[in-house]
């Protein structure tokens, strides 16, 4: 039983920290009030892009690197769309799925069935490793990367709530006209929010290409960039939250197969999306709906001397 | 002077009697045009699985026959096929159309009513009309060799088999590696977990991993990449390669596969249609299950390498009771089973009775053969199958 829980927990670890990276991300873009629905289309160029880096030059940080360079260009995109032309940014952020999608097929065609000799490779911990329980959950054979996604947490939530930079930002997505009266640039702050988002899609993207299964296949990412959204709002727009979520979703994921023969796995696999929901009816009731909910200027494109 | 003029005359004869052989042997060379192929998928053919393998034969047949010319559309869904079609016939002059996805079935059909002249051929379906013959290639033998070997490599008793949808293909290829299993080992089990995806690799990661930690340490797949192999490679289990041959993504993990070679039908298809033998008027009846024996299935690692040498050892050391043979080794059973199985004449076969379901049920009588039929519609489990089993017949 004890084996049990410990290699659910050490295999949820590594399936929630791509959710992690992403949502930590999405996050930051809806805080300044930009949705962007494309996290599944930059996720997946975030793959690609990993993968065809490491494989032409051997060095799978450079092709992290370039997976969040990927990632972030085509947010930049969303942001051009939705921020200065101020399109609708549910149609823009599809269409970024929809590209995402198309043109990481169009350049994996030459890295299909292509084996990776240079990935990111698990590492166990010495000393931490003999903690019990811990030990063997955290720091036997785990990804890197999965630390990165760790630590990034506590200091993305502490930008957000502590910092004038986080102040500034959740400004900017809750009342922008006044945040621009008090001499904000409410739009270099939205591009610079979408642009984090980008990143950290692509960087998980890349995770999932050169580490956590090292092989490019189309349409690898398989609705990983709809779960990131669903999380958002499950973790009520909070990377504290969105950590208890990432692992909360991770695990559900693995249970999934692991409880397959006793429980239908369509039914965990919904409940991810169905908790999100869930969270969005609790979120609406009420008193909990200022301090917890939706930035109130998300999905409103912002126009200067217009209320 | 005359005769000069009479050489002359004579030569010049000659050699205009010699061009107008040549030419008219030019001419004749010239009337039998190219044959043109056209070939749908369904998937990207760089998927590295179904569409791949598929393609992989295309290349075969345009390599093999100089007269052939063949063209493809990729990613192509049930309801974009019929415009395809028109388009191969119209615009390109098809002659043959071969539609490769189960779901291309109904618009195939309806196609080949309104171009009669056209020749069909849809992969897996079970439809067929006087211009539309049908073509499919069975791997469920080659499971069952694989799973003669997973039941002797097997140190836990417990494999595993990651499933893509449960379709009667997967059944009947679950159920074959399970005989094999079951045959070498009676003791082992195989569970089975299933994705409902084709592709779906993070979550052939996952389900593989919870396997493993469920004790796990031999597998098989129905998946579009080589995800299952990967991950089974670094918790130190094997594999089987699936439809492609893909040692090169775990040498060490890798045991053997079960690789498709549709060249092999459409060479012969191909061939039948250049000289005549098939036309848009006989195919009603034309239907290809084409087995190990035809080589459209190949047991494989990767092209020239069967069985993986770093599994050799085991596999001649570990020995088997058999009714038929007596005592050998489990790598000699494997030789032996290939080798009826690919005869002229085919001595064997995994689905032969008695054989029950794991419901208790006899679904083959003592000493016989599956049909056709009965192999293309399977729907129980071997008693050997743990996990759920979605239309698992209860009579």
């Amino acid at each position: 039983m004890e084996d049990w829980i410990v290699g659910t927990l050490s295999r949820t670890l590594a399936y929630s920290a791509p959710l992690l990276l992403a949502t930590l991300g999405e996050i930051y873009s809806e805080r300044s009030g930009v949705l962007n629905l494309g996290v599944e289309g930059m996720m997946i160029l975030g793959a690609v892009s990993a993968f065809a880096t490491a494989f032409i030059t051997g060095n799978p940080w450079l092709g992290m690197l370039i997976a969040g360079i990927a990632g972030g260009v085509a947010s930049l995109l969303h942001g051009f769309v939705s921020i200065t032309l101020r399109a609708n940014q549910v149609v823009s952020g599809l269409a970024l799925t929809m590209l995402g999608l198309g043109l990481s097929g169009l350049f994996g065609r030459g890295f299909e069935g292509k084996p990776l000799e240079a990935t990111i490779s698990n590492v166990t911990v010495p000393l931490l490793k003999d903690i019990p329980y811990l030990g063997e959950i955290l720091f036997v054979s785990q990804s890197p990367i999965v630390y990165i996604a760790l630590a990034l947490t506590p200091v993305m939530s502490f930008i957000l709530f502590h910092t004038s930079v986080g102040i500034t930002i959740r400004s900017v997505g809750e009342n922008p006209s006044a945040a621009d009266s008090a001499g904000i640039n409410v739009w270099r702050v939205r591009y610079l929010c979408v642009l984090v988002g980008g990143v950290l899609a692509g960087v998980a993207g890349g995770y999932l290409s050169i580490a956590y299964r090292p092989a490019w296949t189309t349409g690898m990412t398989n609705g990983m960039g709809w779960l990131v959204i669903a999380l958002t709002i499950f973790a009520s727009w909070n990377p504290s939250r969105g950590l208890l979520g990432a692992l909360l979703f991770g695990a559900l994921m693995h249970l999934s197969f692991r409880l397959q023969p006793w429980v239908a796995p369509e039914l965990l696999k919904m409940m991810p999306y169905g908790s999100a929901i869930l969270a969005l009816v609790i979120l609406s009731i009420g008193t909990l709906k200022r301090s917890m909910g939706a930035p109130d200027a998300l999905q409103q494109p912002y126009v200067r001397g217009e209320k | 002077m005359l005769k000069n003029k009479c050489y002359m005359t004579v030569s010049l004869l000659v050699i205009a009697s010699f061009l107008l052989i040549v030419f008219s042997g030019a001419v004749v060379a010239q009337e039998r045009e190219k044959l043109k192929a056209g070939f749908i998928y369904v998937g990207p053919v760089e998927d590295y699985g179904y569409s791949k393998a598929h393609d992989v034969g295309r290349e075969h047949v345009e390599e093999v026959f100089p007269w052939l010319e063949t063209f493809y559309v990729e990613n192509v869904a049930p309801s974009d096929v019929e415009s395809t079609i028109d388009q191969f016939v119209n615009n390109r002059d098809a002659d043959v159309i071969f539609t490769t996805s189960y779901g291309h079935m109904d618009p195939t059909i309806s196609a080949a009513e309104k171009y009669s002249d056209t020749i069909f051929f849809h992969c897996s379906g079970y439809k067929r009309a006087d211009n539309v013959g049908t073509y499919f290639s069975g791997l469920y033998q080659t499971y069952y060799l694989s799973g003669l070997m997973a039941g002797a490599l097997t140190e836990t008793d417990k494999l595993g088999y990651i499933a893509a949808f449960p379709t009667p293909e997967v059944k009947r290829h679950i159920n074959a590696f399970a005989i094999g299993i079951h045959e070498v080992n009676p003791d082992a089990t195989l569970n089975v977990r299933w994705l409902n995806a084709w592709v779906d690799p993070s979550g052939a990661k996952e389900a593989t991993q919870a396997l493993i930690e469920a004790g796990a340490d031999g597998f098989a797949y129905t998946e579009d990449s080589p995800a299952v192999l990967q991950t089974a490679e670094e918790n130190g289990a094997f594999s089987f390669a699936h439809y492609n041959p893909m040692y090169r993504f775990a040498e060490e993990g890798t045991v053997s596969g079960q690789v498709s070679k549709w060249g092999a039908i459409y060479q012969d298809i191909l061939y039948k249609v250049y000289y005549g033998i098939y036309t848009n008027e006989n195919l009603k009846n034309v239907d290809y299950w084409w087995l190990l024996k035809e080589g459209a299935a190949v047991l494989q690692a990767k092209p020239g390498m069967k069985i993986n040498p770093e599994y050799e050892d085991e596999l001649k050391s570990a020995t088997v009771e058999t009714d038929y043979f007596g005592e050998m080794s489990v790598y000699d059973l494997v030789m032996k089973r290939l080798e009826q199985m690919k005869a002229d004449r085919v001595t064997f076969d995994p689905y032969i009775g008695p054989m029950d379901d794991r419901q208790g049920i006899q679904r083959l009588k003592q000493g016989e053969w599956a049909t056709h039929d009965e192999l293309w519609q399977i729907q129980w489990a071997h008693p050997i199958v743990k996990g759920p089993w979605p239309g698992e017949p209860k009579e």
